[in-house]
Parts: structure tokens; C-alpha cells; sequence
């Protein structure tokens, strides 16, 4: 006698969800209990934990031969959320559940051994993922339910219906009258500025503050740097704060990603992710790596702020890395049998100092011997070349300028801000920082005078063919905050005082 | 154009360094342009330039650099008006706002060549003298040329070719000038190009490299004399303000808005304005500091 029962699940990749059915099958033999389908270590402890489920929620548990199989066989499957779609097809397969009873459902828990369910992350993913396979209902845990209705509230179409469990045996509920019930949240999704810490902490630095205004503006890669102490990170973490607050498909992005890489989404207010990675970070950290693909730093970075301080430090192949998801706004991670894309747009901050001592190259004090400091300088400015539009040299502020009053609050900026960024996409529909040439000129006219300034940048300051761009690329955006629609001289001087430096 | 001047020899106001020549000293020089200028010329303060006539872009650009650093240092720049290299000393003289004297083989009323009309006025014009040993009105004659260039050599205490070929009006020059015992400078230029010929030449026999306006304050008055000092465009009161606050030391945006009490913009625009004028230059982490040019209302 052969017992088989199947039902749907998901696996994660990257920040999508692929389709898992997991069939098992139960036959007579020598009592055991096999997964297949490169299920990694944690997979493969989810018979325990399902044995126990089983047993501590009433069922029986056959002392028979078990074979769970998780189909697709090719693709990797990771983590403990297969637990309860094991457990529900085992219990299919055993007769302890009615044959149509999870027909066009998909589950997705991870079970603890009294048989209570467990969220998982991901699980806005999958809800996403259920709604396009057209599938009825997904079953999750009671914590997961918040994000797993996003889809169906936020999407066109109806999705999946949500049904939050809280022990395994409630899936006797299921189809029945008594099946748990459960209101999807409002369509609009709350968003906001966010925690962040506000700009009026930042004294003294009237140009820190400028050139911060100017790239969260203009989505300006910006780099600052200066001695310890000056105030660098206490700036870069000022950032998100004057960035508009996310639109309503940011927001569900920001939500998707933080799901799927462990940070849950609860109701409430979404804001942009700021994140710090430590420079000791590998490549694969920072942009995404293993198998199956997980997502990194530039990825839950998405829609925020991504922060490198201390950037000559970071390893030559971390900052390599980061190529891609500047240029393109996704990470794509190849693997054999699948490649996977990550979003990746993400706003850069960077900081360092001027040499590794700290000191600067040129002054009595620095200690650096002169190749340490060449080769530290070489990594600062040949790092990010192309992405970095910003940047400026910042000193300690003076005692007086610290005791002094508080700078404007970040609301104040935020307006303005949010004005140019509206601006600049009504015009061109994306933010100047990713103008490609022939847009940049198409958009970005010059005044008489702003044309002769930028020519003598060319001639007197050495400006290279992409220096130029970036320059005119920065102008438009200060024009943008200014309100103008050409660009002045004075907004082509600001940027010419905020270019990159050092090589191209 | 104003009238012409005189200056007789045996008589006062004749150039003292033109005795030199001796028999050879020109009997009348006709100038038109500051007389006392050039009656009060002291061959220690003044350099003589010059070049090739069809000269490269290196000739020109060197011999107006040159004659920018001599003119900014208050020498006075000697050259022959012709194309090429002599213009480009005078033009860079009168950019410096220095004066400059022309020596020319015609008439000193008549422009020659004619297209550097302009330059002829200006040099007289601002603060300098064009003279010459043909009376008004004498037409140019290929062998006047030839007798105005030991003029040219005698009236500098240091001659610098900046470019011509072995032979050449510029070789007579640098001739002129080694018998004068006046200090001769030469540019250094490639050994490949003929244009360079004449200047290698004489730093193989033993003239002084001359190789940006400091080496040539250094040949003219002594080394560490001078410091080669550029004048640069007038400054509006906030960007000399800005100025100030960078020679005080401030090095970054911030401290230069702090100092002056001018917005972060503002002080971003007016550094970025100066490193465009090159009042300030920025290291490879953008610290700011003061280069050695002098804004105009400091010069004098």
C-alpha cells in the first residue's frame, strides 16, 4: 500500500519566490523518514522537528517508510520554512487530513516541536508569488499574516487569501467553517520619514550641509572626506532623514527585501533602510553571494541609504563588487543552474580619511609612510570613480560653532529636497544622478555664463570628459533646488567646488 | 597715436646700457609711448625675449608665460613685436600688467607687422614705449632688422631665446648679446624639433636653462631674489573676503563659510571661482590653499 499526497510551498531566491511542491510518500519498510531535493542541513533537521510536530499535536505518525521529495529537485532549498509543508503532506498522505482539503493552497512555517507554527522570512515573497500562480489560500504564521496580505491589499488583483494558523493541528480548520479568518491590511501603505537622526544635530558645517541637500536631491553618490572627529558619519547618518519618505512601490520593495533577508515587516510606517556595512565586509556580503543566492548590503540598502565609512579601508574586490549595482540598480548573481537579480538602488555615502593615519599626507603630523598613504589615496579616488559626483573635504568644527545654534531641521530640507527630486522626474523621469550623457545635455541647459565657467573648469582645472558630466550633472540638480530652469553660473561653481578630486 | 619722442646720444635721457655698443650705438632713437621709461632703463630690471618668428605653440606659450612672470615681477620686457614668440613676451608682459618695450626695425609710429596693430597700441599705450632708429614714418627693409636686434640685446641685462633655428634673426640676437657680456638664457626645447635647434645650441655652450619665470628671475636678479608671482583678474569684495579667510588658513568650504559668514553655497561658489582664477588650489582630498598669485589691488 502506497500513500502520496503533495502540496505547494515556496523557496526562496534571492528576493523572489519559486514554487516548491513537496510530495510524500509513505510506504511500507523499515521505519524511516528521507527528504530529497538538495534540501540543505536545516531542511534535512526539519524531519525531527516535524516527527515532534506531528506526535505533540494529536496525528499519528507512521512508523512507515517516509520519502518527502521537494520538487523542483534542482534547486536548492534552505532554512526551516518547509517544516509545515512537509508535515501538512505527510499528514495528507496518512489520511489524517481530507484528500481536497489543501487543494489550491500553499504553506509556508516553520513548526516548533509542541506543533506551534513559526514565521519565516520571506513571506511577502511568497504571498506575491501565490497570488500570480493563481493559488486561493496561503497558510502562514500568525506573525507572518501582517505581510503576507500586503499582496492581495496593495495588488490589482484579488491574491491569495491569507490564513494565519497557530498550531499544526488547527489544519483540521482548514475548509471548514471554522477556518481561521483574517483582514487584509489597508491598500495604502503608511510611509515616512522614518527614525533617522535629524540634520540639526550637524553645527558648524554650513557646506556639509549643502552638498548632503545636493545628493539626496540628486541621488549624488557623495564622498567626505577628513581627519577623525570631523563629523563624517554623523552627517552620512543624517542622510536618510532628508530624503523624501518612500513612494507607495518603494515602500513595497523596502518591505519585500527586508522580509526576505530576516527584518519582518510589521504594520505601520515604512521608511528608508540605512545601512553601515564594517569595511572588513567580503564581496559577497556587500553585493550578495552563495548558494542559493542571498541578498547583501547594496540589497537591503534598496530604496535608502548604503553608508562605506572608512572607505579606503574596504577591500579592493568589495568596492570592484559594487560596480554593478551602481551602474545598474541590481545585483546579478549566476549560478549554474539559475541566475538571479537583486534590486540594488540605493543612495552612496562614502567617508574616509584623507590618509590612514588620519592626518592628511601634508601635515607634520601625519605618520603615514609615503607609500601607504599613495596607495590608500589611489583606493579613495579610484574606487567608484564614475559614481561618485560629490565631494568635499570637512575638518573638526571649531568649539564656538559647536556651542552654537542648531542647524535647520531636517523636515525643512526634506521640502526642498522632495521639490527637486519632483522637479527632475517630471522632467526626465528618473533623478539626474542617473542622466546618461545625451540626456544630461538635453536637459541640463546653460546659461551664457554657466557655459563659461564650465569651459574654463575644462581648460583651467583639468576636467576629463566624465568629470564634466558629473559636473553638469550636479549643476542641474543645484539649479533643481534653486528652483531654476536653466542652470546658472553660480549652480555650475557649486559643483565645481564639490567635484571629485584626485584621479580619474 | 601719441607724438613721437626723441632721445640723442650725448644727451640726457640717453639709455646709459646703449654705450655699451660704442661706436655701434644708434645716434637717435625715435620711441613713441613712455619716454621716461626707457631713458631710465637699468639693464638689471629688464629682460630681453625672444623668439622665432613661426614659432610652435611651445614658443608662444612659453615666451607669454616668461613674459607674464617678468612683467608680474615689475621687469621690464624687451622684445621685437615680430610674430610668434616676441608678441607672446609682450602680450604676457601687458596680462602681468607690466611694462614692455618694443624695438622695432621701422618707423616706431608704424605697426609692423601690420596685424599686430593692436599689440602696438596697447604697448604704448599702457605704461610701455615702442622705439626704433628709423625716423617716423620709415618703412620696413629686410636689413633694418638685423641692425635693431643689437639694440634689443644691449638694453637687457639678460637676453632668453625661446626658440629659433640655427639660422636665424634670433641667433643674431643671442650673438649680439654674448659680446655685450649680457647673461644669456635659453628654453630648452626637443632635439628633434628644428625650432629648438638654436636654443639647445646655446645651452650646450654654456647658456642658462631657462625653463618657467622663476629660472629667468633667478638669471635676472640673482637667485631666491624674487619670487615668480603672478597678478591675477580683479577680485569682487566678497571673493577677496574668501580669500583672505583661505590665506588665514581656512581650508575647507565649511571653514571659509564660518569665516566669512557667507552661506555654505556661497562659499562653495566663491572657492570655486578663485580655483578658477587661480587664486587657490585644492589637494587630491580637496583641502583648499593660497597659490602665489597676487590679486591686482595688492600688486604695487
Amino acid at each position: 500500500m502506497a500513500l502520496l499526497a503533495s502540496v505547494s510551498t515556496y523557496a526562496l531566491l534571492g528576493v523572489e519566490a519559486r514554487d516548491v511542491t513537496v510530495e510524500v510518500d509513505v510506504t511500507s519498510g523499515l521505519p524511516s523518514f528521507a527528504v530529497v531535493g538538495l534540501p540543505d542541513a536545516a531542511v534535512r533537521e526539519s524531519r525531527e522537528r516535524v516527527r515532534a510536530a506531528i506526535q505533540n499535536s494529536g496525528f499519528d505518525f507512521p512508523q512507515s517508510r517516509i520519502t518527502a521529495s521537494l520538487a523542483p529537485a534542482d534547486l536548492r532549498k534552505a532554512g526551516p520554512g518547509f517544516d509545515l509543508a512537509i508535515a501538512a503532506a505527510l499528514l495528507g498522505a496518512n489520511g489524517e487530513l481530507e484528500e481536497n482539503a489543501l487543494r489550491g493552497t500553499a504553506l509556508a512555517a516553520e513548526l516548533a516541536l509542541d506543533g506551534a507554527l513559526r514565521p519565516v522570512p520571506g513571506a511577502l515573497a511568497m504571498a506575491e508569488r501565490a497570488a500570480l500562480a493563481g493559488v486561493e489560500r496561503i497558510i502562514v504564521a500568525p506573525e507572518s499574516a501582517y505581510e503576507a496580505g500586503l499582496p492581495s491589499a496593495v495588488g490589482a488583483a484579488g491574491g491569495a487569501r491569507v490564513v494565519p494558523i497557530e498550531r499544526l493541528a488547527d489544519l483540521r480548520r482548514i475548509g471548514t467553517e471554522g477556518e481561521p479568518a483574517f483582514t487584509a491590511p489597508a491598500p495604502d501603505l503608511d510611509v515616512a520619514p522614518g527614525e533617522h537622526p535629524d540634520l540639526a544635530d550637524l553645527r558648524g558645517q554650513p557646506a556639509l550641509r549643502d552638498a548632503l541637500e545636493i545628493a539626496a536631491a540628486g541621488g549624488h553618490g557623495m564622498l567626505i572626506l577628513g581627519p577623525p572627529g570631523a563629523g563624517k558619519s554623523l552627517a552620512a547618518r543624517r542622510l536618510p532623514s532628508i530624503m523624501p519618505p518612500p513612494s507607495q512601490p518603494e515602500a513595497m520593495e523596502i518591505l519585500r527585501v527586508a522580509s526576505v533577508c530576516g527584518r519582518r515587516p510589521e504594520a505601520g510606517a515604512v521608511s528608508r533602510p540605512f545601512r553601515a556595512p564594517h569595511h572588513t565586509i567580503s564581496p559577497a556580503g556587500l553585493v550578495g553571494g552563495g548558494n542559493p543566492p542571498r541578498a547583501g548590503e547594496v540589497t537591503m540598502a534598496h530604496g535608502g541609504v548604503l553608508f562605506l565609512d572608512e572607505l579606503g579601508e574596504f577591500s579592493r574586490s568589495a568596492l570592484e563588487a559594487l560596480r554593478q549595482p551602481l551602474e545598474d540598480g541590481t545585483v546579478t548573481i549566476a549560478r549554474v543552474r539559475h541566475s538571479v537579480s537583486l534590486p540594488s538602488r540605493f543612495l552612496l555615502i562614502a567617508a574616509s580619511n584623507p590618509c590612514p593615519c588620519g592626518h592628511g599626507e601634508d601635515r607634520p603630523d601625519c605618520r603615514c609612510t609615503p607609500g601607504a598613504a599613495r596607495r590608500y589615496r589611489n583606493r579613495i579616488s579610484g574606487a567608484l570613480a564614475d559614481r561618485i559626483d560629490l565631494s568635499l573635504h570637512v575638518e573638526q568644527p571649531s568649539a564656538e560653532a559647536l556651542g552654537g545654534a542648531e542647524g535647520e531641521s531636517s523636515a525643512g530640507v526634506r521640502k526642498r529636497v522632495t521639490a527637486a527630486r519632483d522637479t527632475a522626474h517630471l522632467r526626465q523621469g528618473c533623478p539626474n544622478a542617473e542622466l546618461r550623457p545625451a540626456a544630461l545635455r538635453r536637459h541640463a541647459r546653460l546659461g551664457r555664463r554657466a557655459r563659461q565657467e564650465l569651459t574654463s573648469g575644462h581648460r583651467r582645472l583639468g576636467l576629463s570628459g566624465r568629470g564634466h558630466d558629473r559636473v553638469l550633472r550636479v549643476a542641474r540638480t543645484v539649479a533643481d533646488l534653486r528652483g531654476c530652469e536653466v542652470v546658472e553660473a553660480d549652480h555650475v561653481a557649486t559643483a565645481l567646488a564639490f567635484r571629485r578630486r584626485g584621479a580619474e | 597715436m601719441s607724438a613721437v619722442w626723441t632721445l640723442r646720444r650725448g644727451e640726457a635721457g640717453y639709455p646709459a646700457c646703449l654705450h655699451d655698443l660704442d661706436e655701434r650705438a644708434p645716434g637717435v632713437l625715435y620711441g613713441v609711448g613712455d619716454r621716461s621709461l626707457v631713458s631710465g632703463l637699468d639693464p638689471d630690471r629688464v629682460v630681453t625675449i625672444v623668439g622665432a618668428r613661426r614659432s610652435g605653440a611651445y614658443g608662444r606659450g612659453v615666451a607669454h608665460e616668461l613674459g607674464y612672470g617678468a612683467g608680474a615681477a615689475g621687469l621690464i620686457v624687451v622684445s621685437g613685436m615680430a610674430l610668434g614668440c616676441d608678441s607672446a613676451a609682450h602680450e604676457g608682459a601687458l596680462a602681468a600688467g607690466g611694462s614692455t618695450v618694443a624695438v622695432l626695425g621701422n618707423g616706431p609710429d608704424i605697426p609692423y607687422p601690420p596685424s599686430k596693430s593692436e599689440l602696438h597700441e596697447r604697448i604704448a599705450g599702457e605704461g610701455g614705449a615702442v622705439i626704433a632708429e628709423r625716423p617716423p614714418g620709415q618703412q620696413p627693409e629686410p636689413r633694418f632688422f638685423p641692425e635693431r636686434n643689437r639694440i634689443m640685446a644691449a638694453l637687457a641685462g639678460t637676453v632668453v631665446i625661446v626658440e629659433g633655428r640655427h639660422r636665424s634673426g634670433t641667433r643674431h640676437t643671442a650673438n649680439e648679446a654674448e659680446a655685450l657680456g649680457r647673461d644669456v638664457g635659453a628654453v630648452p626645447g626637443a632635439v628633434t624639433s628644428s625650432l629648438s635647434e638654436l636654443p639647445n645650441d646655446l645651452i650646450r655652450d654654456g647658456a642658462a636653462v631657462v625653463r618657467d619665470p622663476q629660472d629667468l628671475l633667478d638669471l635676472g636678479l640673482g637667485v631666491g631674489v624674487a619670487r615668480a608671482r603672478g597678478v591675477g583678474p580683479a577680485l569682487e569684495a566678497e571673493l577677496e573676503r574668501v580669500l583672505l579667510a583661505v590665506e588665514g588658513g581656512a581650508a575647507t568650504c565649511d571653514a571659509v563659510a564660518l569665516e566669512t559668514a557667507v552661506e555654505g553655497r556661497s562659499a562653495a561658489v566663491a572657492l570655486a571661482r578663485l580655483e578658477l582664477m587661480g587664486y587657490v588650489t585644492a589637494d587630491g582630498v580637496g583641502r583648499y590653499a593660497r597659490t602665489a598669485l597676487l590679486p591686482p589691488t595688492v600688486d604695487e
